[in-house]
Order: structure tokens, then sequence, then C-alpha cells
């Protein structure tokens, strides 16, 4: 049995190792046939996400993908497959920076209120899909989809003047009221002239610890698990298949309306038009990545923050700066292959164990029956 | 426990009969019966495969002899179909030799094992339904007899020849499974099979159709061809074979004629231990309802979108203690019924009420804390997450119970503690309870499911053929586990294809045919022909079985209640040796 | 080595990654000065057949004509301020003067950048800064696009004219407003309908077959002139007219008559709307690399300044130079004041 274990620990650590070094290759393919040099291009890359700024970038990006990649997860480890987290965590934003322009409330009682109308509004958009899927059959990837469409429409439509935002005529940028100082996050201090490391990600290391908790450590966790697993089993367990779609369609939802926490609270300070979009679609590959286990998005977060700081750099030496979305678009890739490589390679080991230690097994029983043929 | 305590190295089996010994060596005995044809069809020399997931075939030695029907027995799992497919192509031995008509031969593919006369029977049939006989038997073989004229003429002429009775023009959607069985053995022969290999034939028959199936493979025989058939059910290979050989966790244990050898012994070759003496039964059934169903009506949308009843009007109560079985063919409402009872499914119509409580909608987890466990039928898509590690298997179904959780938190160390516990009496055969389950054999991943069910110490089990797919070692200790429960007040409700099983198992029978519970039956008299006649809608009412020479019957806690037909079918009891015989002799 | 172990306790995931076990606590700001232009586009960039490409063209003229080098970088889809800073401050660490930012969306992350770097001098387009070493290149497009609806006013003989909007953002919505303003005033008979290519995405601006759908359902409601603010959208809308007898386009940003792309239909475009980010661009470049006396807070390019017009290429709306002309006079001279925004 230690030996498995400590086979199945080898297993674990290859996949993501041999994944990262294939998408390397490929990536290194790439670069030869646009005629540039590969190694160039990753030693600038390596030298530039090391440096301190650099860190605080990362650590702050990471802070939002972690949080998307959960949000995602939620799903995902429930064979549900919620492409709209990126309409959830906008409208979120959105509402729950109207709702904290609009208030002057002690910091204390207000970010909570900020974080907690986001964590509804993204439940409440998630929610539309979950019941149409309850109630409708109506696949979560269709409606998702259409929802992130609608959710921009929202947005536009009371992001105007006048309505619930306003216009500064002079940067002709449409935002929210923006927050009171006492609703912004506190930060961690990075030394020197280094921007700080936003405070949020002390809430979304809460965030992973809650959701291993939860998926790991509850009877609901065990049902949702089981429910991504094998439907059928689940239902015959006695969980409510439907309601655990509605509920964790809720919880992914709740989640996803953290994602602009960080940027809200930490950043921008208030919602404007350019306020980032596509985290979302970031979220599915960081989950894919990470393998839905929180400290697997964790590093894929980061790596994945690491990556775009490399790719800011290599624009500026003249790679294209496509190079670096080729690449994660490989990574992603590559990871989903080489798990799904590795998951059939260890299942198989697995059976073939079990197989040699049953026979082995046999093979004892038969030497003693024909010990006793003679008899 | 039965078994207790089997992880370890297995206990040396009890001392051999002189009789065993003489038959254990692994080549066909010498005095094989006259009158049959002498030289070899095929010989496996020493075949090995390792493969994953089931035992590994290891020095295989088997001769079989032109023009005999020879019978590969064995426990399910002992690798009796890998061997099989090794012999039609679909898998290469790692070790070892194959040989037909004397010539050593390396099959690459199916195709190569039918163009040397070699041709396989499936148990899952592989025929298109909308397309005719004829069309099926022609598909991928246009070349040999065209697709017309000569095709039909050759249909025919086989058809006539091996008494097969085969119409090449009808859809095949609208053939029974016998008749179907009996396109996809023409079809083998109009590849030109001289060598057929059978797998598992008769697990979809009833029991006259497999009497007509032998009478064909009697006829097959006399025309010289050869028959490879593989099966579990120690009567029938008895009754039909020429030889026999015993395949025990990979390996060939013995070759054995069936006049020199009887069911019980050939049970004890293939578990390799004696069997379980079998009980003398005294009815456990008490006076306490425990589950009563009362006109449950189900219905369903079918594909055509006609709405159509799957449960009509369904009557029946289980008494603490008591074993209700019933039977039927599959697809005749049983999976419904036990959906319903379990609440995957909401009744139209009808209580269902357990232990005086009314439980007709109550949701599943309600049901299963109250007291109902569950072996299902499908035990890959209901009883088990085959990815999961099989301490995770332990939680699923009771995960709101203890030792699995408490206050709402899982409590890991304690379920993997008690799944420790679980395999070691349940003769789980594992290295351990971090693999997942869908590396263990369906014999071990049905007696994890058992074991599971049995902790929670039900007042109702529903068994939904729980020994379905699982060796005859591991039958006979769930049968135990079975009636062990039941001597201390535990229900059962079983759904069985194996009317052996149902005989020796019940307390109570009732026949289930379109939906409805068209008749009843007493265990202690009924026939397995009778059974299986009142199965296809042929007899109704109460069965009476052949004239009964009285022992042991009219103890006066029969039957009779709770087949609400009023008849005192008594005699739950004193199946007496007679069902044991049935049981535990042709045990397969 | 003491900003990284702060970071290192701080950073609670970075610690698994091993570059953070060798960062050696330098930070990635380097490089000499003089390096050239910088130019930071908006999402789309160099290649948009609009707005970025507008500001291309100035910053290719002052690179021949000052014979400097420059840089140019591009912000994608999901850039956070961050992200934006972090391209700003790149080109002002590596020594690039002037460093110019393309759009509006630039306008947080280059406030902090000339905050920064206050040797860099720094210029935004579509924005205003407020800092000593920044210059705001605003337009008036909502006064070119008053002449425009004088225009349409005289020109539109079934009283109904069209505007179609790459997205309904408040730049657009300025092109929409003094169109409808210059309209109203003209022809008060006339009506207007205003449509979006996209609500709410700045993908509206790059769907020509979008824009050509939109275009002849205005044209089979018998509206014969249509003024297009769309970026490429508005070549289908163009297209679409050219396609029906007597109705009109109205060109945006450049002179669309003389568009390469867009000269089989150049028979249809009524005037353009000229804009000129090029100009604006290459005068704030050269006011830094020749003159030595960098442009500094809001540089207006309105009416007065020229830096937005109404074209007379193809001589289509000779006939009521005169008219509007007049309504130019009054605009610079203040009695008309032009609203900046559309209310419908």
């Amino acid at each position: 049995m230690k030996k498995l274990d400590k086979e199945r620990v080898l297993l674990a650590v290859a996949a993501p190792v041999l994944a990262l070094a294939a998408a390397f290759v490929v990536t290194a393919l790439v670069l030869l046939a646009t005629g540039k040099e590969p190694f160039n291009a990753f030693g600038i890359m390596f030298d530039y996400g090391v440096k301190a700024d650099s860190q605080v970038y990362i650590l702050n990006k990471a802070t939002t993908y972690y949080l998307a990649g959960l949000a995602v997860a939620i799903g995902f480890r429930m064979n549900l497959f919620n492409i709209g987290v990126d309409g959830q965590y906008r409208l979120a934003a959105f509402f729950a920076a109207v709702v904290g322009g609009a208030l002057k409330l002690p910091g204390l009682v207000q970010i909570p209120l900020i974080l907690l109308v986001g964590m509804l509004v993204g439940a409440m958009w998630a929610s539309i899909a979950g019941l149409l899927k309850v109630y409708r059959g109506v696949s979560e990837v269709i409606s998702t989809i259409m929802l992130n469409s609608l959710s921009g429409i929202v947005i536009s439509y009371l992001l105007v003047d006048g309505r619930l935002a306003d216009l500064d005529k002079q940067t002709n940028i449409v935002a929210t009221d923006p927050l009171p100082s006492s609703s912004h996050f506190f930060t961690i201090p990075a030394g020197g002239d280094l921007d700080p490391i936003w405070g949020f990600i002390v809430v979304a290391a809460l965030a992973g610890a809650g959701f291993w908790f939860l998926l790991g450590r509850t009877r609901f966790g065990f049902d949702l698990r089981a429910v991504g697993r094998s439907e059928s089993a689940a239902q015959a367990s006695g969980v409510n298949v439907k309601r655990m779609v509605l509920t964790s369609m809720l919880l992914s939802g709740a989640m996803a309306g953290l994602i602009g926490m960080p940027t809200l609270l930490n950043d921008t300070h208030q919602f404007t038009s350019d306020f980032p979009t596509g985290i979302g679609f970031t979220g599915i590959a960081i989950a894919l990545l990470g393998r839905n286990n929180p400290v697997g998005i964790g590093l894929a977060a980061v790596l994945w923050g690491f990556l775009e700081r490399g790719a800011n750099r290599l624009e500026f030496e003249d790679y294209d700066k496509e190079i670096v979305g080729v690449m994660q678009g490989v990574i992603v890739l590559c990871v989903v292959i080489a798990y799904e490589l590795v998951r059939r390679y260890g299942l198989k080991r697995q059976q073939q164990r079990v197989g040699a230690e049953l026979a082995a097994q046999a093979k004892a029983d038969k030497g003693t029956d024909k010990q006793e043929v003679p008899a | 426990m039965a078994y207790p305590g089997r992880s370890g190295p297995r206990p040396a089996p009890p001392p051999s009969a002189p009789q065993e010994c003489a038959i254990k060596a692994a080549s066909p005995p010498k005095g094989a019966p006259a009158g049959a044809v002498t030289d070899v069809a095929v010989e496996l020399r020493g075949i090995t495969k390792r493969f994953p997931g089931v035992v590994a075939n290891h020095d295989i030695d088997i001769t079989v002899r032109r023009g005999t029907v020879h019978a590969l027995v064995g426990e399910n799992g002992a690798g009796k179909s890998t061997l099989m497919k090794i012999l039609y192509g679909m898998q290469r031995p790692d070790e070892g030799t194959i040989a037909i008509d004397g010539e050593t031969v390396e099959l690459h593919s199916p195709a190569d094992a039918i163009s040397r006369g070699v041709g396989m029977v499936h148990q899952h049939f592989m025929l298109a339904d909308n397309f005719t006989v004829l069309e099926n038997v022609v598909l991928g073989a246009e070349k040999l007899h065209g697709i017309a004229g000569r095709a039909r003429a050759r249909i025919k002429e086989i058809s006539d020849a091996y008494g097969l009775g085969v119409r090449p023009d009808v859809l095949v959607e609208d053939l029974g499974v016998a008749d179907r069985q009996r396109v996809e053995i023409l079809k083998v022969l109009y590849r030109g099979a001289r060598t057929l290999i059978l797998d598992e034939p008769t697990a979809v028959l009833v029991p006259q159709e497999v009497d007509a199936l032998f009478d064909n493979l009697r006829e097959l025989k006399s025309e010289g061809l050869t028959v490879l058939f593989i099966s579990h059910k120690l009567g029938e290979v008895l009754s039909v074979a020429d030889d026999i050989t015993v395949i025990r966790r990979g390996t060939t244990v013995a070759s054995v004629v069936p006049s020199e050898t009887n069911p019980r012994q050939l049970a004890e070759l293939m578990v390799g231990s004696e069997l379980p003496s079998p009980e003398t039964r005294e009815s456990t059934v008490t006076d306490t309802d425990l589950l009563v169903v009362d006109a449950l009506r189900l219905t369903a949308t079918d594909v055509d979108g006609v709405e159509r009843a799957v449960l009509d009007d369904i009557d029946f109560a289980i008494r603490k203690g008591e074993v209700l079985g019933i039977a039927g063919v599959e697809g005749n409402g049983q999976a419904e019924l036990v959906e319903a009872i379990m609440g995957m499914r909401d009744p139209d119509a009808g209580t269902i009420t357990l232990d005086g409580a009314d439980i007709s909608h109550a949701p599943t987890r309600k049901r299963r804390e109250d007291g109902i466990g569950y072996i299902p039928e499908d035990r890959h898509r209901h009883g088990l997450l085959l990815e999961a590690p099989l301490w995770e298997n332990r939680i699923l179904g009771h995960v709101t119970e203890e030792p699995n959780s408490r206050a709402g938190l899982l409590n890991p160390a304690a379920a993997r503690r008690d799944t420790e516990r679980i395999v070691a009496e349940y003769d789980v055969r594992t290295p351990g309870i971090e693999v997942t389950a869908a590396s263990l054999s369906g014999g071990n991943q049905q007696k994890l499911i058992v074991g599971r069910e049995m902790s929670h110490h039900p007042k109702l089990l529903i068994a939904a053929h729980p020994t379905r797919g699982v060796d005859v070692g591991a039958q006979a200790q769930i049968w135990d586990q079975i009636r062990a429960a039941r001597r201390d007040g535990l229900a059962v409700l079983l759904i069985s294809a194996d009317l052996d099983e149902l005989i020796g198992l019940s307390d109570t029978l009732r026949v289930m045919y379109r939906g409805r519970l068209v008749a009843d039956a007493d265990p202690a008299t009924i026939t397995p022909e009778e059974l299986g006649s009142a199965m296809t809608g042929a007899a109704s009412g109460h069965l009476e079985g052949p004239a009964d020479d009285g022992t042991g019957a009219a103890t006066g806690t029969g039957a009779g209640a709770a087949t609400g037909t009023g008849a005192a079918t008594g005699a739950a009891t004193g199946a007496g040796t007679e069902a044991g015989t049935a049981t535990g002799g042709e045990g397969r | 080595m003491r900003r990284v172990s702060t970071i290192a306790v701080a950073g609670i995931a970075t610690a698994a990654l091993a570059f953070s076990v060798t960062a050696c606590g330098s930070s990635s700001e380097e490089g000499s000065k003089d390096a050239g232009i910088g130019l930071a586009y908006d999402v789309g960039g160099r290649g948009d057949h609009s707005f970025n490409d507008s500001a291309a063209k100035g910053y290719d003229k002052a690179l021949k004509d000052f014979d400097v080098k420059g840089k140019e970088l591009t912000a994608k889809d999901g850039d956070t301020d961050a992200d934006r800073y972090d391209k700003l401050a790149s080109l002002a660490e590596a020594g690039y003067n002037p460093v110019v930012g393309v759009g509006y969306a630039w306008t947080p992350s280059l406030t902090k950048a000339a905050k920064k770097y206050k040797d860099t001098d720094f210029a935004i387009v579509d924005s205003v800064v407020d800092a000593k070493n920044v210059a705001s290149l605003v337009s008036a497009e909502h006064e070119g696009s008053y002449l425009a609806g004088v225009a349409a006013g005289l020109k539109t003989k079934s009283d109904k004219v069209g505007f179609i909007g790459g997205t309904d953002s408040a730049l657009i919505k300025k092109f929409a407003g003094g169109f409808q303003q210059g309209l109203k005033d003209t022809n008060p008979k006339a009506s207007l309908d205003v449509q979006w290519v996209q609500v709410g995405s700045p993908k509206g601006f790059g769907m020509p077959d979008r824009g050509k759908d939109i275009a002849e359902g205005m044209l089979s409601n018998k509206v014969d002139v249509i003024f297009s603010a769309a970026g490429g959208s508005g070549a289908g809308a163009i297209e679409a007219t050219a396609g029906k007898k007597g109705t009109w386009s109205i060109g945006v940003d450049g002179d669309q008559y003389y568009d390469k792309g867009l000269a089989q239909y150049k028979k249809a475009i009524l005037t353009s709307m000229v804009k000129t980010v090029d100009g604006s661009v290459y005068d704030f470049i050269k006011s830094v690399v020749k003159d030595k006396k960098p442009e500094s807070g809001v540089q207006s390019y309105d009416l007065k300044r020229g830096g937005v017009s109404l074209s007379y290429s193809g001589g289509f709306i000779n006939d009521i130079k005169p008219k509007i002309e007049a309504a130019k006079k009054k605009i610079i001279d203040g009695q008309i004041k032009v609203q900046d925004t559309y209310k419908d």
C-alpha cells in the first residue's frame, strides 16, 4: 500500500511537470517558426518575472485568478460547466460598486456589505441557468453563454450617465460613484516604492480553505463530488441531484461574485466601462490547470500571472505578444492531455497491481493444492 | 460471518477426495468416451495473459476434440472470457501457443480466427434491429454468397441442416431473444465456422429456451462441428457437454467428463474448497408487516411519447424476517418497482409504507436513513463511484450516518477504519482501501456493496440480482449474509433472474409480467420450469407445484397474507434439502 | 533583500514557485533616456482601420520627419489598469520620450505613470489627465458632427436620417449628440433613427456585415442619409447606400472619399466628418522632439483649431457650402452651443 501511495504522489507531480515541459517545447517550436530565438524569450520572461515589482504584480493578478478558478471549479467538481462566471462576476462587481458608491458607512460594515451584494448578485445571475437546467433541461453551457451576453447588455444599459453612473466629460469615462475611502480594502506594503500587495489575497486564501473544507470534509461536499463522479449513483445514494445542481450553481455564482472584488476594493474603487473582462474564461483555464484542487488552482493562478507579466515584457522586446497567448493555450491543452494520460495510466497500473497481487495469492493457493494432491 | 478474515493467504482446502485427485490432470482423460471423433480441433498450450483488472490467465492447457461440445466452467472473473477472446483473436496471449486443426497459428484479429474456422457468438448480440435476418447475416460477408438469392439459399440450407429454424426475411426487432441467438449462430456458420465459441449463451434464456438451444448444439455436434461453451451453470454444463475444463483463478485446474462427476464436485473444483453444506432452513417469517405496497402505479412516457403504465396495481407486503422473491423476465417493471421503493421515481398512485410510516413520496435519503438497504441491479451505475477509493464508496449512500459523518462533517478516519473492517469481514480481495472501486473485480465490488449495506443494519433490504456476475464463493457468502440478517428480522425484497436463487432464498414468490404481479408461487414446491412459463405470461394466479409429498408443509406461517390471493400457500419453510440442493449443488 | 523577504511573507503561493527564491530584490526598472517615441494603442491596435490607425498615421509621419525611432505597445482585452500602467512604465523606463496613450482607457494608468516619471512627456488622446507633464489631446467630435447634421438635414429628401454608432459609449454619443442637434436646427421636420452595432462592447467597431444589415434596414424605412461613427462597421453602411440610388453615407474619422478600400463606393459618400487624431498626435510629438517645448494641458482640437472638419471631397455638398460655413462660424463664435451627448 505504501508503495502505491508513493507512486500516486509521483504520478500526481509527473502530470503538470510533463505538461509544462511539453508546452515549452511546443512554444519553442512556434517561436522558431516565427524566426525568433526561443530560449532568449524564456530568459526574458523569467528574468522579468522574478523581479520584485513583478512579484507584487503576479500576486495581485493571481488573487483575482484564484477566485475565478475556484468559482469554475465548484461547477467542475460536479460536472457542471459554468461558462457564465464571466457575466456573473461583471454584473456582481457592477452592483457591488453601485451599492458601495451610494453608501457611506464605516468600512467594517460597508466592506462586508459590498462583498455580500457581489456574492448575492453573482449567485442570482447563476441561479437563472441553474433553474433553467433543473426545470427545463436547458444545458447550462448554452444558457450561461447567453447570460454572459445579457449581463453585458444589462451593464451597458445601467452604466450610463444619469442612470447608475456618471460621465466625466473631460476623460470620457463613465463610472459608478467611487467608493468612500473607508471602503478601500487594506493593503500589505511590499516595501520600497513598490506597489502594495492587495489585502484581498487574504480573502482569496480563506475562500480556498473554505472550498477545500466544504468539498473534502462535509456531507454536502461528499454529495456534490458524488454527483460529479456519477449522477446515477449519487441519486441512488440519496442525493437530490436537481437541488444539488441548483445549490452548486448558486455557490459557483457567489464565488464568481468575489472575482471582481479585489479589483474593486483594492484598485479601481469604482466600476468603469473598461472594468477587466474575460477573467471568467481565464478561470476555466486555471481550474483545468489546477485540477479543481484548491492548492493546484493557487499554483495555476500564480503561473498564469507570471506568464502575463512575461507577456508584457515580451511585447516590449519586440516579440509577438500573441506568443504568450499561444503558450497559455498550449499549457492548458498539454495539461488536460497529460492529466488524462496519467489518470488512465494510473488506473491501469492500479488494476495491474490488484490483479498481480490476487494472481500471486492464487498461485500460492495453487501451490498448496498441488502439494496436497499426492496425499 | 461465514468466512471471517480471508484477506491473508487462503486457508488450505480440506483434504480432497481420491476421485478428485484422479481428475486433476490438466489433460483430457485417456479413456475418453468412445464414438466421438478423436482428432483435435483446438489445442491451447501454456497460454498466459497479463491483463489489468482481472486475474491473469496463466499456464492454460485445453484440448478440444472435434465434434464435441466442450464446456469451459469457472467462477466469474476466473478468466474464461479472456481466454475465449484470445482464441477468437481479439487479444494476443503473452505466452503460449494456439493450434487449430493441428496447425499452430497466430491470431491477430477475429477475421484471422474466422478464416481458420473459429467463430464466436457473443453474450450480447450484435445485430441491427431494423434489418432483416438475411441482411444481418450477410452484413460484412457480402463477398461469400452475394446479398440476395444465393445468400438466401445458403441461409436456408444451414438453417435446415442444423435445425435452427431461421426465417431470412423477418425483421430482427420482431424476434425474441432465443431467435436472435439462433441468428447469431447462423451468422457464424454462414461465415464458414467449424468451431463455435458460445459465451454464456444461456444467461438470457428461460429454461425451455435453454433446452431448445441444447438441441441445436447437439445437432451441430452430430454434423461434425465443435462447440466451445462457456458457462457457470453447472447443471446445464453437465447435461450438454462431452468434456469439461474447469478454470480457477486464471488457470486450468481440471478436465473432467460429465459421467464421472456431479455438480457439487464441479463447484468445488471451481471454488477450490469445499462448498458450504446447504442449511436446513427454518422459517423466520414473523407476523409484523414491514413493507406494505398498496395499489402502486407508475407511468412513464416511452420514446413515441405515449404514456404507459410500467407498474400497475402492485400490491404486496413483506414481513419482518421474510424474503419476498420477484421473478420475471427483465424489463417487466422490476427495475421500476425497485426505484419506486427507493424513492428514485415518484409513483403516480398508491402508497408505500415502511414500518408503519408512509414513505410514498419521501426522498431517497430519508428512506435510506429509515433503514432501507439497497443492492442495486447495476452496481456501476447505481452502487459505486468507480473512480473513487474504496473508503469513499463505503460512505456512498450512508453519508449522513455513523461512522461516516457526525453533525454534517465527514469523518474520513472512522470511515477508513470501517472500510478496513468490511474488507476483512466480507472478504473483499483488494490490496488496500485506497484503490479505486474500478480496479476490483465484479464479485469483490459486490461484496463491498453488500458489506456496506449490511453494516447499517437495514430493516428492509432491496436486493436486485445480488449475485449477478459474482463467483460461487462470494455467492454463497452473500446468500449467507441475507439469511443471517433475515433471522434477525430483516425483510428482503429479492429480484433475480436466477430462478434457483429465487427459489432457494425466498419465503414467498411473486411473478411480474408487464408491470403487474400476475402470479404467486410457493418456493417449496415450484420448479424453475413452471416459474419460467409464468414469467412468459403463460400462467397466472397461484402456481401449483408437482404433487406435494407434504413434508414440511403447512406450518401455518405461510405466505397467504402476503400474496393477497387468499390462498394458503403455506410451506414457506421446509424447502429443506430439496431447495438446498438446488442452490448449493447447482451453485454457480 | 529586505523587500523580497517582505513579499515572501505576504505572498502565500509564490513560495511554491521557485522564482521567489531566486529573486534578487532588483526592480524591473532600468534603461536610458531618449530611446525614441513610445506609443501605446488601445485594444485593437494598429490595423483597426479607425481610431488607432489614425494615431499610427501621425506617429509614422513623425518618425519619418524627425528621423527618430519608436516603440508601439497595444492593450488587450482584459487588461487591468495595472497592465496598462506596466506598459507605460516600461516605455518610460526604457527612455522613450514622449509617451502617448491612445484612447481614454489609458486615463488612470497614465495619471499614475505621469506622477512617477516626471521627466517624461506624456500625451493622452480623447481624455484629460491633469498633470504638468501631460498633454490631453481632445477633439470636439460633437462640433464636427453638428456640421454633418446640417449637411444631412439639407440633403435628405425623405426627411428621414440615420445614425449608426459602433457602440453606445460616451464618446460615440458625442458624435450622435452633435449630429442630432445639427439636423434638428437645420431641418426640424427630419426624424433621426439611431442604432448601435453592439451594445456595451467595442466589437461593434469591426463588424461590417452588421453595419450593412443595419443600414439596409434603415434604407428600407426610407432613410436616405446615414452617418456612421462605427469604425470598420461603417464600411458596410457605405456599401449599402452605394447599392441604392439617391441615398448617401457620411464618413467618419478620416476623409473616407479617398479611402482606397472604399473607392468603388465613393460616389455614395456625401462627406466625411474628419477628426484629426493623426494631426494632434503629430503636433504633440513635434512639440517634444523638434521644438523642445512640449505641449501640456488640454489641447482642444475643435472646429476653431481645425481638429475636426467636414470634407468637401467629391463636391456633393458644394451647393450647400454657404450654409455649412455659416453654421461653422456660429459654433466658433459661440453662438451655437453644441450638446456633447445624445439623448433619445
